[in-house]
């Protein structure tokens, strides 16, 4: 009887911490996600999901969820870029796609891509200053400066 | 697999059996595989862009804009334009996208969104604004273009058209290949021109659509945008820029009508904030 107890009980709790789980869980819906340090694309990224991937909800506010990644970061991504369910890890165009399903290269190659390398051929073929593009992406403010410019905006600057 | 390849490999299997009657089997096996990769570029023609490769297009596209207009390297005002335009885009349909935002140092009137987040705007433009509402009103339009997913439509429109037009070879291309390629290459410059030259009609109203709601939801007035299109069109034909920019984006008078409805529509108040554009524009004249 004891015994018969202490299996149902087990089972419960293992059912409940399952059930609980699930409702935290997520997976990433498209091929790369960056996940940041704040709500808004402006912050830093702490880690860069792929499509597939699992990761656990922290916290949810405006639209953001706060996520814990399989590498132990935790960082702001927006909810449209997760799903409930499942999801096959790969898929979208082949742009990247040196090696299908490893996870692994298509994060190199998405880093590449990252780092312009395509568009820099490009622009060296077509004797194009991609400087412009470095001058661009290097002069953004930063989260804590554009958080600053919302506030003061928010408290009427003239 | 696809139901649309096993047709497809049925009907090669059926080929075959010809073949077996007494046909030269390796060209019917040939033209078999040249099936199944058309499969392949049509499946690719009609999917969508991701993000990532939607950013290297976008930095392709800047280089090009780049080619043709200078970019003004004024820290303190590109960083002024940014936080204008970061506030917009945070309120857009795609917040979770990074934006970059540039001065092109040309007294030429345009702003142009390339894709990926890239987004411009020239001094001849800043120029004719009075204040931040008017900035954040056609930043707000330019987001719009990458929230609404402009460029990928285009895109994926000229690949269906190539994939029906010569079949295999482009269309592989477009698929599968790196933007090194002939065909990829004339991709970015379709985009760059446009990028340049405008959207349709159509693009541009949904565009102006979502801005002011974007430059609403951001707390500014979003008549900003309405503004701006009400100067140009008090200077048009006054001056040699302003005739051109109304030439390569028809429809300002409809665009302008259609604002028009928004704002008197429009019940919530926003800030112009003409003080601290003055003083960022500031940065322009004392070069």
């Amino acid at each position: 009887m004891r015994k018969a107890t202490l299996v149902m009980v087990t089972a419960l709790v293992a059912t409940a911490a399952s059930l609980m789980a699930a409702e935290t869980t997520r997976w990433v819906e498209r091929t790369k996600v960056d996940v940041r340090a704040g709500r808004g694309s402006y912050y830093e990224i702490v880690d860069t999901v792929l499509k597939g991937e699992q990761v656990e909800i922290v916290e949810t506010e405006g639209g953001w969820v706060s996520v814990r990644t399989a590498r132990a970061k935790t960082g702001w991504v927006f909810a449209a870029a997760l799903s409930a369910k499942p999801v096959q890890p790969g898929g979208g165009s082949d742009f990247f796609k040196v090696a299908p399903g490893d996870a692994s290269t298509s994060r190199t190659a998405a880093s590449q891509g990252a780092k312009g390398l395509y568009a820099q051929d490009y622009a060296k073929a077509k004797g194009y200053d991609y400087t412009v593009v470095e001058w661009i992406e290097g002069h953004q403010p930063n989260g804590q400066v554009v958080e600053a410019f919302l506030k003061d905006t928010a408290e009427g600057s003239r | 697999m696809s139901r649309a390849r096993w047709v497809l490999i049925g009907g090669v299997v059926a080929v075959l059996a010809v073949g077996c009657a007494g046909l030269d089997v390796s060209n019917v096996l040939q033209g078999g595989m040249k099936l199944v990769q058309s499969a392949d570029t049509f499946r690719g023609a009609t999917a969508d862009i991701d993000e990532p490769e939607e950013v290297e297009l976008g930095r392709a596209v800047t280089a090009l804009i780049g080619s043709r207009y200078p970019l003004l390297r004024n820290e303190a005002l590109t960083r002024y334009v940014a936080l204008v335009g970061n506030a917009v885009a945070l309120r857009s349909d795609r917040p979770d996208m990074r934006y970059y935002f540039g001065v092109l140092d040309t007294e030429d009137l345009n702003a142009l969104a390339a894709p990926g987040g890239y987004i411009f705007i020239t001094r001849g433009v800043l120029g004719l604004m009075r204040d931040e509402a008017m900035l954040a009103g056609v930043l707000g339009h330019e987001v719009g273009h990458i929230s609404l997913h402009h460029h990928a439509k285009s895109i994926k429109a000229e690949k269906r058209k190539a994939a029906l037009k010569t079949g295999t070879e482009v269309g592989m291309t477009f698929t599968r290949a790196s933007v090194l390629t002939p065909a990829v290459g004339l991709t970015i410059d379709g985009l760059g021109e446009l990028a340049l030259k405008g959207f349709s009609r159509e693009e541009e109203g949904e565009s102006d659509g979502v801005g002011f709601k974007y430059a609403a939801a951001a707390g500014y007035d979003p008549a900003g945008l309405r503004d701006f299109l009400q100067t140009l069109k008090d200077r048009g034909g006054k001056e040699a820029a302003v005739s051109s920019f109304m030439s390569t984006h028809p429809g300002a008078e409809e665009r302008l009508r259609e604002q028009d409805a928004l704002v008197a529509k429009n019940t919530t108040p926003g800030r112009r904030n003409a003080e601290r554009f003055q003083r960022a524009l500031a940065r322009i004249q004392k070069r």
